[in-house]
């Protein structure tokens, strides 16, 4: 194999996990402080391809900004969702397993009410458009311009929020709930307050993610529930509630699917992916950083 | 006693007028089907449904369908589920629709599973359906008498067309690609041995998964074998991919064939300039000289603002036209008797002529279509053509 192939490799493995490092954190961090798993993640991702797609096409403005526009949809989604459902639910003192459970059906029920929305407003048909579709060469690599800003973007969205949860005073407190609930609240964290913060963070990253990922590929109103499985899997592997490990995670992901098609056949993406993922679980069933970092 | 006999009489009476009146009230012609409105297969199955809503409204607005046994034109309502993509729940669909809604006429659901799996109905209840949306060489094995398919893309015809034509552009090497998918393989089956028997020489072939987000290791490796003809047996989001990402490799093949998607609506708004000389399958043109063709896309362009899919939405107005006319041609609503029509008659539609032999449509030849200038064009075989070959294939726009 030729270098050019080799960084190549590299590049895809990169932009693919950068991707799905995205797509996985804002999963985790509901998970990580309310215990609670989206299934409508995906969906949400959706909403925002969705929001960037109208935007872009209707009104000429600018996908860059519409992730902004998008995450903004998004959030307000989540505060809706959460102040209604999820915050009562948590309030009302019922066990820990019936919340959970719950917040399972509700999940898939907001996902299928979000799909269905879509289809009203804009039908099944898939769509697309065509943004910052130029070529430019990285060390005599070629690669196209929205995926190297969606590495980018991806990259830095990963970068803030590895600093917010380090270094703010906000972010150490969502850390300190995620690790121990209880005793958090004991020093006076406000976990109703945080619960909301990282509700709408998720779901703002999920709103930004999905406006990124349409400038690269097509829209349907299906196109949720992969990146659901694909967050599932990224945050398992980094440690279900671990924010951190799942950024990186992701990236392992991304590489190993690349790096693991190129040298043996694309056929057997599914088998080396999940054949990881099986054998993190079998190894590290807390994933591979537990839940530390 | 008298009297009693007297109110039985009349209410015998009135019942039998009421029912009689019933029949003879029949206002409109109900056309019962199952869509998958939802679900994986829904993208695919719009353009299908809107055919149907723009032959409802086209019929209606001409007074509907002129039915002998009553003597003047009864408007058509199209009676329609959502099967969520679900075989299962398409059954229960058509079971409904015959015995609870009973509907007059059915119409074919999405998809080539779908197909199968409403088969056994049609059989069961007589119930004639021409199908559309389905293409596969075992549909041959099913011997339906109440089942019959307008499409002309049975893979094996497909690939066979395909074939010809890469032998007449005197193309030497090929790369296929195909993702693990049913129609897709089936295709891949018929091609190899097609393709080997041509004389070609096949530098690469590769098959992928569904659900691919990245198509640039597939297509650099193509790339370095550098293949006169590419051939990526795909389905539309890897269809979408591979159109994007080939430009990002740079790689430029003389032939660039796709299979499902590279006629789909959105295709020309997301590649652009760059569509031009992607071919694909199909078998239809607004161009070709068939009565109602370019008025189907004017129709069709009117009332939803998008342009048809030139396989989906063609064949789903195709079969309605079949019905339509086996309808007025038969005199009546009668199930045998319209089967019997259809069996044996031939039906000018938009596609041009129409005869089935057994369940099959033999009469449309399979056809290959290439982008050309934005539009979508017959280039083979050359009998049907409305343009030229583009071959070699122009190199992908400078961005």
């Amino acid at each position: 194999m030729d270098l050019g192939s080799i960084l190549q490799i590299v590049f895809t493995g990169l932009i693919m996990g950068s991707i799905y490092a995205l797509v996985a954190v804002g999963l985790n961090l509901i998970y990580g402080t309310m215990r609670l798993l989206n299934i409508a993640h995906g969906e949400i991702i959706m909403i925002g391809a969705y929001v960037a797609y109208w935007l872009f096409t209707a009104y000429g403005v600018s996908p860059f900004f519409s992730l902004i526009l998008s995450s903004f949809v998004t959030i307000v989604i989540g505060l809706i969702i959460c102040k209604i459902i999820f915050l009562p639910m948590i309030r009302s003192g019922k066990s820990e397993e019936s919340i959970q459970s719950n917040a399972l059906l509700l999940f898939f029920a907001i996902s299928i009410i979000l799909t269905n929305v879509v289809i009203l407003i804009w039908t099944a048909d898939i769509r697309g458009y065509s943004y910052l579709t130029g070529v430019v060469q990285i060390l005599k690599v070629p690669v196209m311009l929205n995926r190297l800003n969606a590495f980018l973007v991806a990259l830095v969205i990963c970068v803030i929020a590895y600093f917010f949860l380090q270094k703010t005073m906000l972010g150490k407190a969502i850390r300190a709930l995620i690790q121990e609930r209880t005793a958090a609240k004991l020093v006076g964290i406000n976990s109703d307050r945080l619960y909301l913060v990282s509700f709408m963070m998720a779901f703002g990253i999920a709103g930004l993610t999905g406006a990124l990922l349409s400038m690269i590929y097509e829209l349907s109103p299906f196109m949720g529930f992969p990146y659901t499985i694909t967050a599932f899997v990224v945050i398992i592997l980094g440690g279900l509630g671990n924010v951190l490990g799942s950024l990186i995670a992701g990236f392992i992901f991304g590489f190993v699917e690349t790096v693991g098609i190129s040298v043996t056949s694309p056929g057997l993406q599914s088998i080396i992916s999940y054949g990881v993922f099986i054998g993190v679980i079998l190894y590290r069933p807390k994933g591979i950083f537990g839940k530390g970092l | 006693m008298m009297k009693k006999f007297l109110l039985l009489v009349i209410g015998v009476f009135l019942i039998i007028f009421c029912l009689n009146g019933g029949a003879l009230a029949k206002d409109n012609i109900r056309i019962g089907f199952s869509m998958a409105l939802t679900g994986p297969f829904a993208p695919a199955a719009k353009g299908q449904m809107d055919a149907y809503l723009l032959w409802e409204e086209l019929v209606n607005k001409n007074g509907g369908i002129l039915v002998k046994e009553f003597g003047r034109r009864l408007p058509v309502k199209l009676v329609y589920y959502d099967d969520k993509s679900e075989a299962e729940t398409a059954v229960k669909v058509y079971e409904k629709l015959i015995t609870d809604d009973k509907v007059d006429l059915l119409f074919a659901p999405n998809s080539t599973t779908i197909h199968f799996a409403v088969f056994p109905i049609a059989e069961k209840y007589k119930a004639p359906i021409v199908g559309n949306t389905a293409a596969s060489v075992k549909l041959r094995d099913l011997k339906s008498k109440y089942f019959w398919f307008v499409t002309a893309t049975m893979a094996d015809r497909q690939m066979r067309a395909l074939v010809d034509l890469l032998i007449s552009l005197k193309v030497k090497t090929v790369a296929v690609v195909n993702i693990q998918d049913i129609f897709p393989r089936e295709n891949l089956e018929f091609l190899i041995p097609y393709l080997k028997g041509g004389g070609f020489e096949i530098v690469l072939q590769k098959d992928y998964p569904r659900g691919i987000r990245d198509m640039v290791t597939v297509l650099s490796e193509a790339k370095g074998k550098n293949p006169d003809a590419f051939i990526a047996l795909s389905t539309p989001p890897d269809t979408f991919l591979t159109a994007a990402q080939i430009q990002e490799v740079g790689f430029n093949p003389k032939f660039f064939f796709q299979l499902i998607g590279a006629a789909a609506v959105a295709f020309g708004p997301r590649l652009g300039a760059a569509t031009e000389g992607i071919s694909t399958f199909g078998h239809w043109s607004p161009k070709a000289p068939w009565p109602g063709a370019k008025a189907f896309l004017d129709n069709y362009v009117a009332k939803f603002k998008v342009i048809p899919d030139y396989l989906n939405s063609t064949l789903a107005y195709v079969s309605c036209q079949i019905i339509e006319q086996a309808v007025e041609r038969a005199g009546t609503l009668n199930w045998e008797k319209l089967s019997e029509v259809i069996a044996k008659e031939e039906f000018p539609t938009i596609n041009g002529p129409i005869r089935f032999t057994g369940s099959e449509n033999l009469q449309t030849p399979a056809m290959v279509l290439q982008w050309q200038k934005g539009e979508i064009e017959i280039i083979w075989p050359s009998e049907v053509a409305t343009a030229k070959p583009l071959y070699p294939k122009p190199p992908w726009p400078k961005k």
